[in-house]
């Protein structure tokens, strides 16, 4: 269990970082928390030949008042992402996703950048952007683009990132009032979700999925029954449609798509919302 | 190599690092010993390290993150010698260290936490403990430890920490009080309370909450450790495990693991002499089969040993491990006792020279039988019976899970005798065992146990020494081992996997009047300890009741599976989940009151134990006479029943708004019972022994071979010798387990410590007591038998004393010299048994399946518990670990026998926030056969809480569920079938 070699370095911006990146070529990776990374380099599941620490590149950790948004940089921690008054305001569905990650070493190390760049299709974070309508800003050799939650999960820990492109922010709708709820359903406090579901109901309704498929999802069959004025049940019933949750020794998929749909079920209650006001906003 | 600038515990450093390095790592070299590993990935918490003053895992850290940081160990609060923080006083006055691994990673969640929130609530508490595994406590004095620190660091004084006396009920009158349905289960209780009985006289230190008496090391994060120590030169081994079920090695080329640089050995089968032995660590001579070898040239299981190497650091070990060819013919496996019974399978002991295999060619390294009457007999009973009833049981393989995993240091001593400095419950069989292995007669052995970070039977195995003894020979260099976490998960050991089946006839007013139990066990790849935990199961399984035919018949099967062993309760868990999941069935079968079927049939006091003395090989009804049963001495399982009946608020079971709430229409509420028993040693084999000497300041050193795991035997000795000798426990200083220094003990296991070790420590406090009466008379001028010994002082009966420590002086230096000491050993024909009825409150999610424990309640009859605080630790956190039995914990292999969750996270054990509140209840007999009255505690409280669990789930769904554990899913499969 120890991580083969490697070289080491660290950037003290966000410029030097993709500069460093560009450097290292195919086989250098970002550093951040560490806590999904250093996991992975210690079962040679992951062998990069360069580690470009982007720890101390202060610049990236913040909660920003951007109008009609937040703007979170992306290497804010989740244990301040829990406890920021902005993000409860505007956005208590991801302070209350970060509050419930892991245990306190995950949460004063592991950074929402991190998060959504792994896309762990088990994560709770790139499942609540989904439910938010996040978008996140990549900073690259060819400058900076804008990529939706939507767009980004594209496999198996596979994102739209390119290589030596660098995920600096995480852009938040305001959400001031909307409902929302999270629905984790695990095997101990804290612990990764066996299912999860986040939900956020602002007009339209988002419902984003924990370990129902190889990547963060949204619940297509859902969304679109509530968007046609389906009652709860019946979206929670179509909660799976076309989803291929995993079978692992947790759970099977049967099990999953029920407590996929149990879970759609208690989100979109706590969510509230009757069903009808989809088209009004 | 690079440079890292950090500030450690208030100082400017630069540490040279690898860029691999983990902050782990990186402390530990700068002496920093109370970082500890636990895990690679953070998940024990073992390592955790403030950074910033925010609480961090260093063993997912790398050092060169830290750069820049402020880094604090627990080694910034040693300040001054001897003295304590107040946070650090408190997890030691409250009993929250057992080993006392996580110590360090604990103080400084607390420390960061009350810096914070001065006034906690237990939620918070709980949370900020909750990335910091404990797989002793039970966390109920953890969370009372920071409590109390709270208070003392807002300068209030913690109040006392006596345990609650209650005035005793009877059943009739416990079983009449109706609960309102919203009555909410009493706050947690770090304390146990207390229901005395008059049989048991005044003690002075006996019987109280004394401190641990290693609580200072313990909490200071002092090197307590068997890897705490580094030796010049020393070398590090890693082992290299077998990634196939089944399989030959045909031949191992390890010349590219030989050429790297910093590599010292490679061990490998054609290279290592061929010993065949029981890895067990139990009397001599050590029970069948002998069927393993250092290195063999056959892997019987995923994770089994193929190779190991010593060099200069881990990294390069691990490299060369690595470069090992290893050419394997991979053979069929047999993967669960079914298959591994059934017709065709693969012969996984295929060997010709391993010894006393029950049945080779079928794959059973053991029969078991035993019976009270003739199978003829036994029909006819059934045939008498009103009710017949059959059920069949299946209980998985959990893992120990040691926070501290298996480690051993070894080296030459100046005389160039092997010192084994090691994580081991049995030093000297340790001592005797590995001789044979490494070539060595074992007067050139010495085997030192230092603090154990637990155990649980995992290290009354001998699975890491005759490696490590090994490669000290080879290299001539101090070689350090210590499993990795998916080592200790796979290659350490396991609790035997069994398929149960009872049949029992039963009258229709409860009765019993037959018992059938037979039994499917998967011993894994080597059958250590296959023939005495199986046969506990049949002991446990069949003695609890009186009933006048009983049968036991047990096959215990080789697989090609990980290797069960000991492990707490020992094979009397998987009993008790049958039994008593069994009888509730019945119970409800025949329309009796659970508590009432039990009540009818079970064993009190002056009853014989009919089953233990006919288990055997050979089986049949033996020639056992009636006064050669063993007879049951002290019994408190009726009150302790009615106690826990008044805790639990039993009645409200019945009551539908209770079981069905009206505001969470998806939960239902269930409460339910298991009674468990379990020994107090093994009669007429264990045997401790303790020397005790007395110094100038009559204060007395203790040497006891016994081994402590961190249950607080250490503290119990020094509480029976104060006891004794009129003195505190903290005059006594006490050093066990080491084979060069005290004197013999079997070690830490089958529930002997307290019993068997502990009568020897009185009787050695006893002969030196007589040396200091006579001294004493003299002094005092009277006959010896008039002299008192209390507070550090002789007594006459006028009322003149003399103290203690004249009585040494003039012993030691001036009038006919003598050394003031004592030896004893003793054995015991007896093991009487401790009592326990366990009690649990869920609810379950019937849509989810999920069940949530809302509290445990266990009344235990252990005699007279020496002391209370380290008891009731012993029985939270033993009903923890029972917790995760029922709910949570299996080992579960893919379909090539590869482990899926050899990991804490996909291997799920109870954390701080997670667990229920848990209350223990002491209800005290008197056992004259016990020191001070003591029985057992350390093993009955892994007994009852899997089946008073899944007794609930029925109780509160209607749902029977014979499978652990209790997952989600197979709850909510049960639920979707009824």
């Amino acid at each position: 269990m120890i991580p083969a070699s490697f070289e080491y370095t660290r950037a003290s911006s966000v410029g030097e970082a993709v500069r460093m990146l560009a450097a290292g070529g195919e086989d250098a990776k970002v550093l951040a928390g560490g806590h999904s990374l250093l996991p992975l380099m210690k079962l040679r599941m992951a062998t990069p030949s360069l580690l470009v620490d982007v720890g101390r590149v202060r610049e990236l950790s913040y909660v920003r008042d951007a109008g009609d948004s937040l703007a979170v940089g992306a290497l804010t921690r989740h244990f301040d992402l829990s406890r920021d008054e902005l993000v409860a305001r505007h956005a208590p569905l991801l302070a209350a996703v970060a509050g419930q990650i892991g245990d306190p070493q995950v949460r004063h190390r592991g950074t929402i950048g991190g998060s959504i760049a792994h896309g762990d299709p088990a994560s709770d974070l790139p499942a609540a952007c989904l439910a938010l309508g996040a978008s996140f800003v990549a900073v690259g050799p060819s400058g900076e683009r804008r990529i939706a939650a939507a767009d980004f999960f594209t496999g198996f820990l596979e994102t739209a990132l390119a290589p030596g492109e660098l995920l600096v922010e995480i852009v938040v709708p305001k959400a001031t009032g909307a409902g929302w709820s999270f629905q984790k359903f695990n095997r101990r406090a804290q612990d990764w979700a066996i299912v999860g579901c986040a939900v956020v109901r602002d007009g339209s309704t988002r419902v984003a999925l924990v370990n129902m498929g190889a990547s963060p999802l949204r619940s297509p069959g859902a969304e679109q029954a509530l968007a046609a004025g389906a009652s709860v049940a019946e979206a929670a019933e179509r909660a799976c449609d076309g989803l291929e949750p995993p079978s692992d020794l947790n759970a099977s998929a049967e099990y999953r798509r029920h407590l996929a749909s149990v879970l759609v079920t208690r989100a979109l209650a706590e969510a509230g919302g009757a069903p009808g006001q989809e088209a009004s906003p | 190599m690079m440079q890292v600038k950090l500030r450690l515990n208030g100082e400017d450093r630069q540490l040279r690092c690898e860029p691999g390095d983990t902050l782990l790592r990186a402390l530990r070299r700068e002496g920093c010993f109370s970082v500890r590993y636990g895990s690679d990935t953070g998940e024990t918490g073992a390592a955790a390290v403030l950074l910033d003053g925010r609480l961090v895992s260093a063993d997912v850290l790398l050092a060169a993150q830290a750069d820049g940081h402020e880094v604090t160990t627990l080694e910034s609060l040693n300040v001054a010698t001897g003295e304590l923080h107040p946070i650090q006083a408190a997890f030691v006055e409250t009993g929250a260290l057992q080993g006392g691994y996580s110590a360090g990673a604990m103080v400084l969640a607390a420390k960061a936490l009350l810096e914070r929130s001065p006034e906690p609530t237990d939620a918070e508490i709980r949370d900020a403990l909750s990335g910091i595994l404990d797989r002793e406590t039970g966390y109920a004095k953890v969370v009372e430890a920071v409590r109390r620190a709270a208070t003392a660091l807002r300068g209030e004084k913690p109040g006392p920490l006596d345990p609650p006396i209650l005035e005793p009920i009877g059943l009739e009158a416990a079983l009449a009080i109706r609960p309102p349905a919203d009555s909410t289960p009493d706050a947690p209780l770090a304390l146990p309370r207390m229901v005395l009985s008059p049989d048991v006289g005044h003690t002075a230190v006996v019987g109280k909450a004394e401190p641990k008496v290693e609580g200072l090391r313990l909490a200071k994060g002092n090197a307590a450790f068997a890897d705490d120590i580094e030796l010049r030169a020393m070398l590090h081994a890693k082992l290299l495990t077998s990634p196939y079920a089944h399989a030959r090695i045909v031949a191992v080329d390890d010349s590219k693991a030989r050429a790297l640089s910093g590599v010292h050995e490679v061990l490998h089968h054609f290279n290592t002499p061929h010993v065949r032995y029981a890895s067990g660590g139990q009397s001599w001579p050590n029970p069948y089969p002998y069927d393993q070898v250092s290195f063999d040239d056959k892997v019987r299981y995923v994770g089994d040993r193929v190779a190991a190497v010593a060099a200069d650091t881990p990294e390069t070990a691990e490299e060369a491990c690595t470069l090992i060819d290893v050419t394997y013919e991979v053979l069929p496996a047999a993967l669960s006792a079914s298959e591994a019974t059934g017709d065709g399978a693969p012969v996984i002991h295929d060997e010709t020279d391993s010894v006393g295999i029950y049945d080779a060619a079928r794959n059973l390294s053991h029969h078991i039988e035993g019976q009270t009457v003739s199978d003829e007999a036994l029909e006819a009973a059934f045939a008498s019976a009103d009710h017949v009833f059959t059920q069949s049981f299946s209980v998985p393989a959990q893992q120990h899970t040691p926070i501290e995993p298996h480690a051993v240091v070894g080296w030459l001593d100046e005389d160039e005798r092997l010192v084994l400095r090691s994580s081991t419950q049995v030093p000297f069989h340790l001592r005797r065992m590995v001789a044979p292995l490494v070539g060595r007669e074992v007067k050139e052995i010495r085997v030192v146990k230092p603090r154990l970070g637990g155990g649980f039977g995992s290290k009354q195995e001998m699975v890491t020494e005759d490696v490590v003894g090994l490669l000290v020979l080879a290299t001539r260099r101090p070689v350090s081992m210590v499993f990795n976490r998916e080592q200790e998960f796979i290659s350490s050991r396991t609790r035997h996997a069994q398929s149960l089946t009872f049949r029992t006839g039963v009258m229709s007013d409860g009765t019993l009047v037959a018992q059938d139990l037979t039994v499917l066990a998967d011993t894994g790849a080597y059958g250590t300890h296959g023939f005495t935990v199986q046969s506990l199961t049949g002991a446990r399984g069949l003695s609890s009741y009186n009933c006048p035919a009983k049968r036991y018949r047990c096959d215990v099967a080789y697989t090609n599976r990980p290797v069960a062993g000991a492990f707490r309760g020992y094979g009397a868990p998987q009993a008790f989940f049958a039994l008593e999941s069994h009888l509730d069935d019945v119970a409800a079968a025949i329309g009796l009151d659970p508590i009432e079927l039990r009540r009818k049939n079970w064993v009190r006091t002056g009853d014989r134990l009919d089953i233990v003395p006919r288990l055997g090989e050979r089986g049949g009804v033996e020639d056992v006479s009636e006064e050669d049963l063993p007879v049951v001495t002290s019994c408190g399982t009726e009150r302790c029943v009615a106690e826990g009946v008044r805790a639990i608020g039993w009645q409200r079971r019945d009551d539908p708004s209770w079981r069905q709430p009206d505001d969470r229409p998806n939960i239902r509420r269930g409460i339910g019972l298991a009674l468990c028993m379990q020994g107090s040693g093994i009669p007429f084999v264990d045997m401790g022994a303790c020397s005790i000497k007395m110094n100038d300041d009559a204060s007395f050193n203790l040497l006891a071979g016994a081994a402590d795991l961190g249950t607080g035997a250490d503290t119990i000795f020094a509480q029976i010798a104060a006891e004794v000798l009129g003195v505190r426990a903290s005059d006594i200083i006490v050093l066990s387990g080491d084979t060069d220094v005290t004197p013999f003990d079997k070690g830490a296991y089958a529930s002997s410590t307290t019993y068997i070790s502990g009568m020897a420590v009185k009787r050695a406090a006893e002969a030196a007591r007589a040396r200091i009466v006579e001294r004493a008379g003299r002094l005092l001028g009277i006959e010896e038998e008039w002299v008192e010994l209390r507070d550090r002082r002789a007594w006459a009966p006028d009322g003149h004393s003399v103290p203690l420590e004249d009585i040494a002086l003039n012993a030691l230096h001036t009038e006919d010299q003598e050394q003031i000491m004592g030896i004893a050993s003793h054995w015991s024909p007896d093991s009487p048994a401790p009592f326990g009825a366990q009690f649990a409150e869920v609810e379950v999610d019937v849509e989810t399946g999920e069940v949530t424990v809302t509290k445990l309640v266990m009344a235990v009859d252990c005699g007279v518990p020496i002391n209370p605080l380290t008891a009731s630790g012993q029985v939270e956190g033993g009903m923890i670990q029972s917790l995760g039995y029922g709910l949570t914990e299996e080992i579960v292999l893919d379909g090539q026998g590869r482990p899926l969750n050899a990991a804490f996270g996909p291997y799920w054990i109870f954390r701080a926030d997670d667990t229920p509140p848990t209350e223990v209840i002491f209800v005290q007999t008197m056992e004259h056969s016990g020191p001070f009255g003591a029985k057992s505690v350390g093993e009955i409280p892994i007994d009852g809480v899997a089946p008073a669990v899944r007794n609930a789930v029925r109780n509160a769904t209607g749902v029977a569920i014979d499978t652990l554990p209790l997952t989600p899913e197979r709850v909510w499969r049960a639920l979707q079938g009824r």
